[in-house]
């Protein structure tokens, strides 16, 4: 499980919530506290706020229904989720490399066919900002990109939230100062995403905020060698339908713009 | 006309959206189709499209639009075959998927019949799951190593009061009912059982076997410092007592450096109590070979299979420098050092298997003198063998078994170096091993050669292959390959490294060689 979910459920014996939204391998949930839990299939977590369980979600949980946890369980829509021996899996994305060895390594890796809206006039435009706001340090140039990324295009999270997830991974990684020397820039976007996406896509750019991600996302960025990076993007495309692509552009887009010039 | 619907808080996953704004747009008649999410500026883009209706314009980011542009009557039939879509929100689960279990509980759930757990994960955190392994009665074979050897004490003990086997850490070998784990040979099942705290020394003896038409009823790796006095043998005699009561087990060997003296009497009164006979394989110097009370103890892998043929057959083990013709022996030494026996000249080991390195230190030392390596501080010396699988070589490489790379370096600066005379390797094959490790080698091998040609001078090279005919890389196609590349195949590491030694210390080594092969 995710150790911000454990955080969580370990903070409040009263947490509650409503199932928010049902698919073939995931079910979100809620929070009266307004924050997403997501219970998944075995696999990578998929979300950095996501229990894996044995075996995919029972399919007679419903949204609407209610979420509980009564002492060491969660009661989803009646179905009983014992949370408390679960595996904590490192979601966080540490501070401090450079990651030129990643951007050498997905220069091999060739492109994949993301969401159609990131290659719109918009996105591009969104794009160029985010780069060059990187690229100079200008926090003001980066907002600008990042907040016309937020709630641009397809999927349940948006296309523009993806790629600006993996923008703030490779942030975290190799530029940790960025988002904390421009005060105010993650309240900016946190504010943004509050208003301008999916309640999923907002959760996940908070995470990215705080420095979690997904489980594929960051083993992208801890990736030590050049075929751990190609299985780990490998790994991270197959998320959705264009999610991963687009996660990836985002990761490609801000390596570029470290790239000593 | 533009049609749309609008699904307030109705959550789709990209796939399912991708797909039906797909299908619409191929629908007859409909020019433009967008299933989004209305989001602020997804609105913006929809209305910069044409297709921002008032409806859509006042959806919120969690409600899921759908807008179509088509002739009147195709926009209506598309309308519905949206419903449709929409209609059906649940996908069946798919099917097939197969998911690795990411505990050992869930994987013990999932496989309730199963007995061993394999274990190989970062060392920092071996220890634990090999616990949680133990705790839930499974056997342990641990392939991680940097386990502390308190650690390893205090697994093995719960092993033992648990009637468990606790194989390693570092163990890479093993064989158990038939079933191969870790880096292992395509070996028949049969009637020699097994205990060795090397892995590749075990791979050694149990393709010398098969070459012979025996087979292995068990091999049980215990991990190399199992023998020592901090563990003190605890798994070595587990595996014993296991061995002793199995009926498939005729003949019993145990492989290992020399272990610590108490220890060392513990495995003989094991080995004595069996009611087999035993063979006891030490790697080191100084090791007295012979036959004492049904248990023989030779000091070299070849000489372990050997004994251990001869122990199936009720017959004496002899040792014996090499297998093979000892004019043949002569006549490649000679050629190779072009009738010049007089001067010595330099030789490099370049192992990727530990046991197979010390191994043949144990043998040209007494041959050569003083062999600089790795693997002990020793004197400085012309001569040295280098263990490529040890933690200097292996930091953010795979090991050499797998990844030629650090060998290729070596055999680069080898064949640079104008004191080097002869290299020595061992080649490894079987199930965990590199694809082609003879193809990896031999371009490497033919370059080394040919610069000590182009400055005047012979490199020889001296090898031998750990496999069998059964292995996936084929036996017969890795030792064609190297002698392709002008190598000398010797049947063994051992007879390899006397080769090595004789082509390095000229006639004296061969002569002294030669003098002890039986007429």
């Amino acid at each position: 499980m995710a150790p911000a979910v454990a955080r969580r459920l370990s903070a409040s014996t009263a947490w509650s919530g409503r199932v928010h939204s049902v698919f073939d391998r995931t079910v979100n949930a809620l929070g009266s506290d307004g924050r997403l839990l997501t219970l998944q299939g075995p696999g990578l977590l998929s979300a950095p706020f996501a229990i894996a369980l044995e075996g995919p979600p029972p399919g007679e949980i419903e949204p609407g229904a209610s979420v509980e946890r009564i002492g060491g369980r969660l009661d989803v829509g009646g179905i009983a989720v014992d949370w408390r021996r679960a595996q904590p899996i490192d979601l966080s994305i540490g501070t401090g490399s450079d990651l030129a060895g990643l951007a050498a390594a997905l220069h091999r890796v060739p492109p994949s066919l993301g969401a159609p809206a990131l290659c719109s006039a918009r996105a591009l435009e969104a794009r160029r900002a985010v780069r060059d706001g990187i690229a100079r340090d200008d926090a003001e140039r980066f907002a600008v990109g990042a907040l016309a990324l937020i709630g641009l295009g397809e999927g349940l999270t948006p296309a523009g939230d993806d790629c600006l997830v993996g923008i703030l991974a490779v942030l975290r990684s190799a530029r940790p100062h960025f988002l904390t020397r421009h005060p105010g820039l993650a309240g900016t976007i946190a504010g943004a995403a509050q208003v301008g996406t999916t309640i999923v896509a907002r959760e996940f750019l908070r995470h990215a905020l705080d420095g979690d991600f997904s489980e594929a996302l960051v083993a992208l960025v801890r990736a030590s060698s050049c075929v751990a990076a190609r299985d780990a993007a490998e790994r991270l495309t197959r998320m959705g339908a264009t999610s991963g692509a687009d996660t990836l552009t985002g990761t490609r887009l801000a390596l570029d713009a470290l790239r000593p010039r | 006309m533009i049609v749309t619907l609008v699904r307030p808080s109705f959550y789709q996953d990209s796939v399912v959206l991708l797909a039906l704004a797909r299908e619409l747009r191929s629908l007859p008649g409909v020019t433009e189709a967008a299933a989004l999410m209305a989001t602020p500026a997804n609105r913006d883009l929809l209305a910069q499209s044409g297709l921002g209706t008032d409806e859509v314009l006042s959806a919120g980011p969690n409600d899921l639009v759908v807008a179509i542009r088509a002739e009147r009557d195709d926009a209506e039939r598309a309308r519905t075959r949206a419903e449709e879509l929409l209609a059906a929100r649940r996908q069946p689960r798919s099917q097939g998927a197969v998911h690795s279990p990411r505990t050992i509980e869930v994987a013990r759930r999932r496989a309730p019949d199963a007995n061993v757990a394999l274990i190989s994960v970062p060392g920092s955190w071996a220890a634990a799951e090999a616990r949680r392994a133990l705790e839930l009665g499974l056997h342990v074979m641990l392939f991680s190593d940097n386990v502390a050897i308190e650690d390893e004490v205090r697994l093995k003990r719960l092993a033992s009061s648990r009637g468990l086997l606790m194989m390693g850490p570092d163990c890479g070998t093993a064989y158990l009912s038939g079933v191969p784990l870790g880096f292992a040979n395509v070996v028949p099942r049969g009637r020699v059982g097994m205990v060795a705290a090397s892995g590749t020394g075990l791979q050694q003896v149990a393709a010398l076997l098969t070459a012979r038409g025996e087979g292995l009823s068990h091999a049980i790796g215990v991990g190399g410092r199992d023998m020592g006095d901090a563990v003190a043998g605890l798994m070595t005699l587990a595996a014993l007592d296991a061995l002793a009561t199995d009926r498939g087990t005729e003949v019993v060997a145990v492989i290992g450096k020399p272990p610590a003296p108490r220890v060392r009497a513990m495995i003989e009164d094991r080995l004595r109590a069996l009611d087999k006979p035993s063979v006891m394989a030490l790697l080191g110097h100084g090791v007295s070979t012979g036959q004492r009370d049904g248990v023989t103890t030779v000091s070299t892998l070849e000489d372990a299979s050997l004994a251990v043929i001869a122990a199936l057959g009720g017959e004496r083990w002899a040792p014996r420098p090499f297998s093979i013709d000892p004019a043949d022996v002569r006549r490649r030494v000679e050629a190779a050092r072009r009738g010049d026996g007089s001067q010595a000249v330099a030789m490099r080991g370049l192992y990727s298997g530990g046991t197979l390195a010390h191994e043949a230190l144990s043998i040209l030392e007494p041959l050569l003198g003083p062999v600089a390596s790795n693997l002990v501080a020793g004197a400085p010396s012309r001569h040295r063998v280098v263990d490529l699988g040890a933690d200097e070589y292996t930091a953010g490489h795979a090991h050499p078994m797998i990844d030629p790379s650090a060998r290729l370096s070596a055999i680069r600066g080898a064949g640079e170096n104008p004191d080097v005379g002869v290299l020595l390797l061992d080649v490894v094959l079987g199930r965990g091993a590199a694809a082609d490790p003879a193809g990896d080698l031999a371009p490497a091998l033919e370059r080394a050669r040919a610069a000590a040609l182009a400055r005047g001078s012979e490199l020889a090279i001296v090898a031998s292959v750990i496999g069998t005919a059964g292995d996936p890389q084929g036996m017969a196609a890795q030792v064609s390959r190297l002698e392709g590349a002008g190598a000398w195949l010797l049947p063994s590491n051992a007879q390899a490294a006397r080769a090595a030694a004789c082509l390095a210390g000229g006639q004296a080594v061969l002569n002294r060689l030669l003098a002890t092969v039986p007429a």
